[in-house]
């Protein structure tokens, strides 16, 4: 069986490498590809290398990143076709009430902060990968954007 | 002029009320000028004098605009025609031109003059210069700007802190565990006790970080007033505790309503924090009671109060309770940061309030708090207040039936 890619969205070498870990220990064997800043994730995704490849399943994203910051570089995700409906999970530091109501203002599916404690931070992420990659249904027509279906949301009768 | 608009003053018991009149005229340290309805100058007192420049021989009989900066003449004419409708001119601000030609800023406040069968012969003119008070204005707006620019910059610091003094805590944390899960064979038993300690003081650091920002996020709350049930906040909050430690007997009681006019959230944050230390400060004991209650203060309002049969504290040392950081027992009979009683004491202070303590060692501890002093600061204006503070000392169980 092959499992679908994850991107994660991280500039800090030991949080990577954190996050990297608490996915392994939590036996979560999917692709991870990583972006170092918010422009590296745009051009993973839109750049000229990502026409043949598939598309992620989850994209884990960290809000302050060099270059393009998080916020924006969701936006860029949300307004673009092929790339709207991916699940997308801020894990970040932060807990400020506007870096919360502005992630998903921005169209994240879910907000989660990065604990301290790593036996903690391991559960978090078990968690997420357990109910983003299996309890949850992908949005239909995940896949390559030929099948994907047009505008759903402006869809007239 | 007429001595009409000061009606009422010649029942004094003065002999001569018209010498007494210009005593008070002529003492006045505001500028007093009338005029006719044509605007002419008719009157001028020694503080006009002193103001405009020009002496009363220079300057009665000239007309009123001569006052004025060029830009201000129709502003004039239009308060004439105001006063020949009998209206007045209350504390306008305005600018007004000296002899010298330089201009400054004034209240003035025109009034109608009345001859003796009541007939209107024209206007007098009270006017003060207000340049310090523009001064004094601009100061403050300054000073205000200044304030907001700090504590912006403060809030951009607190959310550094926030970001990025977890960053490396989190690496200090994370790799020591992975060192003691991955490598603990390589370790001799010393080893593995400082990579321990590693762990466990970046998460004692990351719990004292997040304790500073939730202080700093009370600080920096908007207060939302509304009437609040704080018996039932508090009982709803020891049974949560309850449920988290079912094995403890801790008797709980609550007075119920006990209400007052709060920030839901933060003052559930009080209780909260409030509760826990009670909670935890009987945790030696078998048997434990909490209570929560209300009674009038010597000024007829509201104190609440939490009471415990637990550890107490010293008394010598009630001024150090309120301090971040400060804990009058060690971690490992107690454990915490020692930021619960700051943020209590921070979250009352923001309500208008005053909260102290009581206690003795080994004799339990009990918190006051009084949630409004009569000049609350940062207590915004609500319709509905006057009436429920009023209410609040005598019957606050009323504001909760709304």
């Amino acid at each position: 069986m092959r499992y679908p890619p994850i991107l994660l969205v991280e500039d800090n070498a030991a949080d990577e490498a954190l996050t990297l870990r608490a996915f392994v220990k939590n036996k979560i064997l999917n692709q991870i590809t990583v972006a170092r800043d918010g422009s590296e994730a745009l051009e993973h995704l839109f750049g000229e290398s990502s026409a043949n490849q598939e598309l992620p399943a989850l994209i884990v994203l960290d809000l302050k990143l060099p270059k393009l910051d998080g916020f924006e570089v969701l936006r860029r995700i949300r307004a673009d076709e092929r790339t709207r409906l991916i699940p997308i999970v801020i894990l970040t530091s932060s807990n400020e009430e506007e870096d919360i109501l502005f992630g998903y203002q921005a169209g994240a599916n879910a907000y989660v902060r990065k604990q301290v404690n790593f036996t903690d931070f391991v559960a978090t992420i078990g968690t997420l990968g357990l109910f983003w990659l299996l309890i949850s249904e992908p949005p239909p027509g995940a896949g390559p954007p030929a099948v994907l279906p047009a505008a759903p949301t402006n869809s007239s009768p | 002029v007429s001595q009409q608009p000061l009606d009422g003053i010649d029942t004094l018991r003065y002999p001569d009320s018209s010498s007494l009149l210009s005593a008070i005229v002529n003492s006045s340290d505001d500028a007093i000028v009338g005029k006719t309805m044509e605007g002419t100058i008719t009157f001028w007192n020694p503080a006009a004098q002193r103001l405009y420049g020009y002496t009363a021989d220079e300057i009665v009989g000239r007309p009123i605009t001569t006052l004025c900066p060029p830009e201000r003449v129709g502003e004039v004419k239009q308060f004439l025609a105001m006063i020949g409708r009998g209206e007045r001119v209350v504390h306008h601000h305005t600018e007004r031109r000296r002899k010298d030609g330089s201009t400054f800023p004034v209240s003035v406040t025109i009034s109608p003059v009345y001859d003796a069968d009541g007939a209107l012969i024209g206007a007098s003119s009270i006017a003060r210069d207000i340049t310090r008070e523009q001064q004094d204005e601009a100061e403050i707006r300054h000073r205000t700007a200044e304030l907001e620019r700090a504590i912006r910059n403060l809030e951009s610091f607190t959310y550094s802190v926030a970001h990025d003094l977890r960053t490396p805590l989190r690496a200090l944390g994370g790799f020591s565990a992975a060192l003691l899960e991955e490598y603990a064979d390589s370790l001799d038993e010393t080893g593995r006790g400082y990579a321990g300690q590693i762990r466990d003081a970046s998460d004692q650091m990351g719990r004292l970080i997040d304790d500073l920002l939730d202080l700093s996020r009370v600080a920096r709350a908007e207060l939302r007033l509304e009437a609040v049930d704080l018996g039932a906040e508090a009982a709803r909050i020891a049974e949560e505790l309850r449920r988290g430690e079912p094995d403890r007997l801790v008797a709980f009681s609550g007075q119920r309503p006990a209400c007052a006019w709060a920030d839901r959230r933060l003052i559930s944050t009080v209780l909260q924090n409030l509760l826990e230390n009670a909670w935890k400060f009987t945790s030696h004991r078998d048997q434990a009671s909490i209570e929560f209650g209300s009674m009038p203060t010597e000024d007829g309002r509201i104190c609440f109060y939490l009471r415990d049969d637990g550890a107490g504290f010293d008394p010598a040392y009630t001024g150090k309770l309120f301090s971040p950081f400060q804990r009058l027992h060690s971690a490992e009979d107690f454990p915490g940061t020692g930021v619960g009683l700051a943020s209590v004491q921070r979250i009352v202070e923001r309500h208008g309030g005053r909260v102290w303590a009581e206690g003795a060692v080994g004799a339990g501890a009990t918190f006051y708090f009084t949630l409004s002093a009569e000049e609350p600061y940062a207590l915004p204006a609500h319709p509905a207040r006057r009436g429920q503070r009023r209410r609040r000392g005598a019957d606050a169980a009323g504001l909760c039936e709304e």
